[in-house]
């Protein structure tokens, strides 16, 4: 911080002797923090922009595979008094291609044009407020802070509100109020936060866009959250959380109601309603609420292992007077089960036994999620709710609000885990050898004949296959498999077993040479339709890599990599009418990877080919060869 | 008779060559409740920096062969709430630890600053003259700290070959060759924890700030200037975990002086001998 008063009072000091004291009464309480980020990327195809995956919904159009952009942000931070501190976040917003000299957003034109004038507000870098909270330590018995403004709301946890994830980290505003009663026995967080209303919602809203709702009111729209956290022993923590997601309109019915349905307070005779009157006051009705608690006991009493049980339960309600059904309406692309009244319910046992050789320790986790548990407002990804490598890279996520999107070809996939029941075991050595090996045996709460999938449950609309996430798309125009949301399905017998060896070899080699390995094999099977056997799906997927690491020299580390995958599902795909396909896929992928940094100069870069061969039996075979490459260079000061 | 001998002369015998093989073992003990520094600093207010992560309970450091194993324990369960392994760390997020090492213990060898960052000196004869850096950033990027920020220093750094985390504990493998020999009791010792920046002031050395008034990620309770030790837990008096030591942590921590100005003296440490 004093290195950043100093800049600021030696930049502002030449020329300006005569003010030099009231500049830096003026700028020695801002600690400011900058930060550009520069991101390349390139494909051998013709789509231009600087994400891979943009928003599936309402394209934008800085999506793209070509492309180079920047962002700069600036964080300032001050103290208001000796116990009051305040900070802001400004970005610039990010997507202009630096071929995008003149773009000014303001947009006068729909269609790409010489004018400099017809690309938006997306492609004209202005500087956003991004993020802003005052933080005061009041005088107020047992509370140790309050924090009003900006949160990544990382205070509870994935299952009910959870972290949002980084890019996203300043967008949620509240009232935070962090204490204790007792430093060991009682610890609280209490929030109050405002609902996103494009995202915490039935049909990714709050309101908005519902057929049912004519003058969406989010203004209202809040969760409420209580953490207690207690360390009653030595080596004992028990976390209780509860939440609240409360989601209002307007009551249409209040005859005081802008547009009400019963303005007048008669009915379609003329007749007077009986308890209509206007009184100057609207009435708000709830349009959806999920309540979602859950207890967590960690036990690190023991030297020689750790044991973690976590349980939790939620409740959802729909109003289906203000809430469009989206697994109807949406053929299934639906955050939540529509489902007016449902409770649900997890839990989740680990225990971690360490040294039980040299070296050596072996992880215990057993899951049961079920399939109504909903929680809308947690984690949708940058988790990791299970033991388990999943299915997918990435993580698991315990909602069906997963987030896959806004992210580059080289970025995490998160699936959702809802209706997973099964368990994992885990042994590993740590040494300068590394070495995991995986077990997870799981079957599905989810698993029934002749689901509701039309009316309530989601299934996201493409149910089968492994899912690719090496070359996802959101519309499935490559086949890419299931979507990571789709638990549901109309007739589901599904059980699954994964196998994971993963190494990591420290060795002495020049530098120290790293040598990876790490080699999945997934069973999967689902019988799908009870009724015959025609439509039985076996996947045996196999995936192999196997990486070398070199630290070529102080900050630099080179990497050379490839993977081999090689998938065999039978009835992939179909219907029972048309039948179904035995699929074989074939994947490649080799790559060259670099990471430097010196005096805060960071630079990535990751370049790889990428072959795909699908042998489709009902399809034609589908034919990849991808080559693909991401850079980033930050420097912050 | 003499069978029984020759027997008892060879288990010995055995027994000797046993013992004289296994490597020397060090442990330090630190009393819990003192993860305060010298006595006034608070944890930032942001969620991951957990009631105890910083508290140091338990320092091992074990002869093993060619390398040289650490073990540190803090009083809370070690987590990694910002998922070290995307950004090639090693399994840990919050925490950073510095194991300081006199091996001569002789008065102006070594070095007397602290690394960067930790705002703290030596005594004047008990100089560090290895430290021995457990950091939740991979070997890449702490290399290159070491080369902007602490070059003069940078031959007596050691970073680990392996790092691993096991409930509350970090285990850290360290080739014994660039220690310089092996372990010994007679050696001073100096563990300091500390929280990793990634994104660190430019003359820190991963480190994080300890402000007047603490921040979502900045420690309270010390001065905005940096000439107060960030440090926030270490080892003291005997190192055996007796209650006493919190007192000689706040009063070795608390040697410090900071002027209005900004300008002051760092805090004075001093070593461990286990030898006494």
């Amino acid at each position: 911080m004093r290195t950043s008063r100093l800049f600021i009072v030696l930049a502002l000091a030449p020329g300006l002797v005569g003010f030099s004291t009231s500049a830096q009464a003026e700028t020695r309480n801002f600690e400011l923090y900058g930060k550009i980020y520069t991101k390349w990327l390139y494909r051998n195809n013709d789509n231009a922009g600087v994400l891979s995956l943009g928003n599936p919904f309402w394209p934008d159009n800085m999506s793209g595979d070509n492309g180079v952009a920047t962002e700069f942000e600036l964080n300032i931070k001050g103290r208001v008094g000796d116990n009051v501190q305040a900070g802001v976040r400004i970005k610039s917003r990010f997507g202009a291609l630096w071929q995008d000299w003149w773009e000014n957003g303001d947009i006068r034109y729909d269609a790409e044009n010489t004018s400099g004038e017809s690309l938006g507000m997306n492609r004209a870098q202005y500087m956003k407020l991004r993020g802003y909270w005052i933080q005061a330590a009041l005088p107020i018995p047992f509370v140790d802070n309050v924090l009003v403004g900006s949160s990544d709301l990382g205070m509870f946890n994935e299952w009910t509100i959870g972290k949002v994830r980084y890019i996203d980290r300043d967008n949620g505003k509240g009232i935070f109020v962090q204490g204790a009663f007792d430093e060991d026995l009682l610890r609280f967080h209490a929030a109050i936060i405002a609902l996103p209303k494009l995202w915490v919602g039935p049909q990714w809203s709050t309101g908005v866009g519902d057929p049912l709702v004519r003058l969406p009111f989010y203004s209202q729209d809040w969760a409420y959250g209580l953490k207690l956290e207690s360390d009653p022993y030595d080596g004992v923590k028990i976390t209780a959380i509860g939440t609240a997601t409360v989601d209002s309109e307007v009551d249409m019915t209040d005859p005081d109601a802008v547009g009400s349905d019963n303005a007048s307070c008669t009915d379609e005779l003329g007749n007077a309603i009986p308890g209509c009157e206007r009184d100057g006051a609207v009435d708000w009705t709830n349009r959806y609420t999920n309540v979602v608690g859950t207890l967590e006991t960690q036990i690190d009493t023991w030297d020689g292992g750790s044991f973690n049980v976590l349980l939790g339960a939620s409740y959802q309600s729909i109003n289906p007077d203000v809430t469009g059904n989206g697994v109807l309406l949406n053929n299934g692309v639906y955050p939540l089960v529509y489902d007016p009244d449902m409770f649900g319910a997890f839990a989740r046992v680990r225990a971690e036994l360490y040294d039980i050789a040299d070296d050596t320790s072996l992880k215990f986790e057993y899951f049961n999620i079920g399939q109504h548990f909903q929680t809308i407002f947690g984690a949708r990804r940058e988790v990791d709710v299970l033991l388990t490598d999943g299915f997918i890279e990435g993580g698991q996520v315990a909602t069906l609000n997963s987030a896959n999107e806004f992210v580059d070809f080289d970025e995490a996939y998160y699936e959702t885990v809802i209706g997973w029941h099964g368990a994992t075991a885990i042994l590993e050595y740590q040494s300068d050898l590394e070495l995991s090996l995986e077990g997870t045996f799981l079957t599905y709460n989810t698993n029934a004949q002749n689901r509701d999938v039309d009316e309530k449950y989601p299934d996201f609309l493409h149910t089968d296959g492994f899912t690719d996430t090496d070359l996802y798309d959101y519309a499935n125009v490559y086949d890419r498999g299931r979507d990571p949301r789709s638990v549901f399905r109309r007739n589901q017998d599904r059980m699954s077993a994964i196998a994971v060896l993963k190494g990591l070899w420290h060795t002495d080699l020049g530098n120290g040479l790293d040598v990876g390995l790490k080699t999945k094999f997934i069973w999967d099977s689902d019988k799908r339709s009870d009724t015959t056997d025609i439509d039985d799906y076996l996947g045996l997927m196999s995936m192999t890599r196997l990486w070398l690491t070199y630290p070529a020299a102080d900050g630099l580390s080179l990497t050379v990599g490839g993977q081999f995958d090689y998938w065999k599902e039978d009835n992939r795909r179909g219907t029972i009418e048309q039948g179904y396909g035995d699929d074989t896929t074939t994947k490649v992928r080799p790559w060259l990877a670099l990471a430097y940094t010196f005096d805060g100069f960071t630079l990535k870069y990751q370049f790889e080919y990428f072959y795909k061969d699908a042998q489709r039996e009902r399809d034609d075979d589908r034919l990849f060869h991808v080559i693909r490459s991401k850079a980033s260079l930050e420097v912050g000061w | 008779m003499k069978k029984f001998l020759t027997g008892s002369m060879t288990l010995l015998m055995v027994l000797y060559g046993g013992m004289a093989l296994a490597g020397t073992t060090i442990e330090f003990s630190d009393p819990k409740g003192d993860d305060d520094g010298p006595g006034k600093y608070t944890y930032p207010t942001d969620a991951v920096y957990t009631p105890g992560s910083f508290d140091l309970t338990n320092v091992e450091l074990e002869d093993a062969g060619d390398k040289v194993k650490v073990t540190v324990t803090v009083k809370a369960k070690i987590e990694d709430p910002w998922d070290s392994k995307a950004w090639d760390g090693n399994g840990f997020s919050v925490q950073m630890f510095v194991i300081h090492i006199d091996t001569d213990h002789k008065a102006g060898s070594g070095h007397k600053d602290g690394l960067p960052g930790f705002n703290v000196t030596f005594a004047d004869d008990q100089l560090w003259d290895k430290a021995l850096v457990i950091s939740p950033q991979g070997k890449t990027r702490v290399q290159a700290e070491v080369t902007a920020k602490a070059a003069a220093m940078k031959k007596d750094i050691l970073i680990p070959t392996s790092v691993s985390v096991r409930g509350r504990k970090v285990v850290a493998t360290f080739n014994k060759s660039d220690l310089g020999g092996d372990l010994s009791k007679s050696w001073g010792y100096q563990v300091l924890v500390q929280s990793n920046e990634g994104f660190p002031d430019k003359t820190d050395f991963l480190t994080r700030k300890v402000n007047e008034f603490g921040g979502q990620h900045r420690f309270g309770g010390g001065s905005d200037y940096d000439c107060d030790p960030h440090v926030m837990d270490l080892i003291a008096g005997k190192a055996q975990g007796e209650g006493s030591e919190k007192s000689e942590q706040h009063k070795m921590l608390g040697t410090f002086k900071c002027n209005a100005d900004g300008s002051g003296t760092r805090a004075v440490l001093q070593m461990v001998y286990p030898e006494g």
